[in-house]
């Protein structure tokens, strides 16, 4: 059966004043029905103009190319704005981290989602009224009808995004793209609006694409996890695999920097990655997270390093050794104040 | 065993906000509702709860930024009242959340880690100079960053520099309100790793807030959990992360995902939201929330319990 999203070859570029950016270097990405796939990586990788280009929806100075981008068969390349219209916010719609950029504060929650509803479906006003309170009760927001006459900025930021989800699922989309769903929330929110998305997505057999730069989160939701840096997957593959044994150096340093109750000893230093992540200007010379990978060899700055199989469903960006021997995990804590550049 | 005389006393404090007029009518957010806390000279005390808990108000009235509605803090068994700004910023120093909005944009780093010298006029041009120079090694700046501007810092290099300012005048008490809450966590790793270091090299008293119970445990000896502008358990890390007695403490454990195979998402049960600070719920104020509720607790105020230094306020606490 053919992938509900297949993506092939994705590039962004962008032309800034000072220089030609390559925010999205080459992604290859598919989702299937009733999948969940986390695209994960630090601020600035790329994760959101990679959700944009899927959406159509890049700022208007970003070049987006692609060997494929096909949606449930049909390429998203080239569309019209009416084909868009039939696509976006109905067969696949988009969470953002901040709900206030997508809900209008001059109106209501309920005439919102009505208001969506009778863009897409021929529904009369009563009946959309009707589905949209059914909605709001399905992502758990108490006293629904209370909620649905008021106005977004008298909502609590966990009530903002579960209203969100609501709206993303007013149209029973096929697809579901959430950035950084729960980045602005308190951890118990978080666990609770995760935790709903992972039901929703079980029950209806939606795609689920979560993107977060919050490796911790992705266990309990994740089928399989691309880990994104500098415009690139350096690692992709089933969650448990990655989680149990990350062979990319870039998700081993992610991994190590997470205090995990249990885990780490208290007050030992905590691994972490040295440096930040770069502006992606230009073409790669040589592996991308050479300047910050405690294991880099000169050969690794001979040339930019391509994605490969190292087994069923597990692939990496890096010449260390496939099977994931020759890795030191404590070398993320040996200097323990870093100079960041 | 010796009774150490607290550095840092928080006693009886409670702190309303008042706020609308007559027209609309008066409100009266109660952020905090009895709060008491002492602070141990050289211990990371780690303070945890949900937003709107009370957690930065706190913070504030430890700083002496605010006023307490009534109740006391003491440092060093003197009330905060009573010293002078200048005499109460040598003593405890904050660093806040957001680097950006925290450090001022139009001042290069240099003069922003030097300014609080400054204002204390301590030492001469060279050796303020010497200071910063000094303060920047330790907290990992590199010395060509001393012209630059707060817009140009990476978050972790903001944050840097949060600190580096609030050390300079060599203060007893930080305070760091979600250091790393903006950061990622490959960035979170190295500031936690530089309070921690910081501490030891300086022998600081820390209060260290977050709304993750792991950033907490990490570093913290002594936990305080508060909910509603209440502590509503406290003790030493290692006694509440094997043996917490409130369901709120446990429910703040099990929201903590691990990047482990097999990690489920929680059911937690707590609801979609907190209760308002405007009308906090009689009896326990957690019972709207909580998986526990008996009838008892929808009208009694639960009485503390003190089991050595662990204290919890449940009417049914875990096993
Ligand atoms: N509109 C834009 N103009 C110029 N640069 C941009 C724009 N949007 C994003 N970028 C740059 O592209 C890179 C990737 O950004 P983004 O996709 O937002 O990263 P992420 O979502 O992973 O944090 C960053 O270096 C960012 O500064
Ligand atoms: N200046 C203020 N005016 C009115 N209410 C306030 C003010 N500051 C804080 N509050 C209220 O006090 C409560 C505690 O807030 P805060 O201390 O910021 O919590 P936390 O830091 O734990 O998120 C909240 O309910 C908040 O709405
Ligand atoms: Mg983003
Ligand atoms: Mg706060």
């Amino acid at each position: 059966m053919a992938a509900l999203l297949d993506i092939e070859g994705l590039h962004v570029d962008i032309e800034t004043e000072d220089a030609t950016l390559q925010p999205v270097r080459g992604i290859d990405l598919s989702v299937e029905r009733g999948q969940t796939v986390a695209i994960v990586g630090e601020s600035g990788c790329g994760k959101s103009l990679t959700a944009l280009a899927i959406m159509g929806l890049l700022p208007r100075r970003a070049h987006v190319s692609a060997q494929r981008i096909e949606f449930a068969g049909k390429s998203l390349t080239g569309l019209s704005a009416r084909e868009w219209g039939e696509i976006r916010g109905n067969r696949i719609t988009i969470i953002f981290q901040n709900p206030m950029t997508a809900l209008d504060p001059c109106y209501t929650v309920g005439s919102q989602m009505v208001e969506i509803l009778r863009q897409h479906r021929r529904i009369t006003g009563h009946d959309a009224r009707t589905y949209a309170l059914r909605l709001l009760e399905q992502v758990r927001i108490p006293s629904p009808l209370e909620r649905f006459d008021q106005y977004p900025h008298q909502l609590s930021g966990g009530l903002r995004q579960r209203v969100m989800i609501a709206m993303s699922l007013l149209c029973k989309p096929d697809l579901i793209i959430a950035d950084e769903p729960t980045t602005a929330l308190d951890v118990t929110i978080q666990a609770q609006i995760l935790r709903l998305l992972s039901d929703i997505q079980q029950a209806t057999g939606v795609g689920l694409i979560i993107i977060t730069h919050d490796i911790g989160v992705v266990a309990g939701i994740a089928d399989k996890l691309a880990v994104m840096y500098s415009g690139q997957i350096v690692e992709y593959g089933s969650t448990q695999h990655i989680l149990a044994k990350p062979l990319h150096p870039y998700t081993e340093g992610l991994l190590r920097s997470i205090p995990v109750p249990g885990r780490v000893a208290r007050r030992t230093p905590l691994g972490f990655i040295p440096g930040i992540v770069p502006r992606p200007i230009g073409v790669l010379t040589e592996c991308a997270f050479a300047a910050r990978c405690p294991y880099v060899t000169n050969e690794c700055r001979r040339g930019p390093v391509d994605l490969r199989r190292v087994r069923e469903d597990h692939s990496m960006r890096c010449i260390l050794p496939g099977d994931g021997t020759a890795r030191d995990p404590d070398i993320w804590t040996r200097s323990l104040v870093a100079t960041t550049p | 065993m010796k009774e150490q005389v607290p550095l840092l006393e928080v006693d009886g404090v409670t702190r309303d906000y008042v706020a609308g007029n007559r027209i609309q009518g008066r409100k009266v957010f109660k952020a905090l509702r009895g709060i008491d806390l002492n602070v141990t000279r050289g211990e990371i005390l780690g303070l945890v709860g949900e937003s709107g808990c009370g957690k930065s108000t706190l913070a504030r009235l430890v700083l002496g930024i605010e006023s307490p509605t009534a109740g006391t803090i003491r440092i060093n068994g003197k009330a905060i009242s009573s010293y002078g700004r200048l005499e109460r910023a040598r003593l405890i120093q904050p660093v806040f959340q957001d680097p950006y909005s925290s450090l001022n944009p139009r001042m290069t780093v240099g003069s922003i880690i030097s300014a609080p010298l400054e204002v204390q006029s301590q030492g001469t041009v060279q050796s303020r100079r010497n200071k910063v120079d000094e303060l920047m090694a330790a907290v990992g700046l590199s010395s060509h960053l001393r012209s630059a501007f707060p817009g140009q810092l990476s978050g972790g290099q903001g944050q840097r520099v949060a600190i580096a300012r609030a050390l300079v005048i060599e203060p007893q008490i930080l305070v760091c309100d979600e250091p790393t809450s903006a950061l990622d966590v490959s960035v979170q790793s190295q500031v936690l790793n530089l309070i921690a270091a910081l501490k030891e090299s300086l022998n600081l008293t820390v209060i260290l807030i977050s709304h993750n119970l792991a950033v907490v445990n990490h570093l913290a000896h002594r936990v305080a959990v508060m909910y509603l502008g209440r502590i509503v358990e406290s003790g030493a890390t290692e006694t509440i992360f094997s043996q917490a007695r409130h369901p709120y403490t446990h429910a703040l454990m099990d929201a903590v995902l691990a990047p482990e195979p097999g990690q489920r998402l929680p059911d937690l049960n707590l609801g979609a939201e907190l209760p308002s600070t405007l009308t906090p719920p009689p009896g326990c104020s957690f019972h709207p929330r909580c998986p526990c509720i008996t009838e008892i607790c929808t009208h009694i105020d639960p009485p503390g319990v003190y089991i050595n230094d662990h204290r919890y306020f449940c009417h049914h606490p875990c096993e």
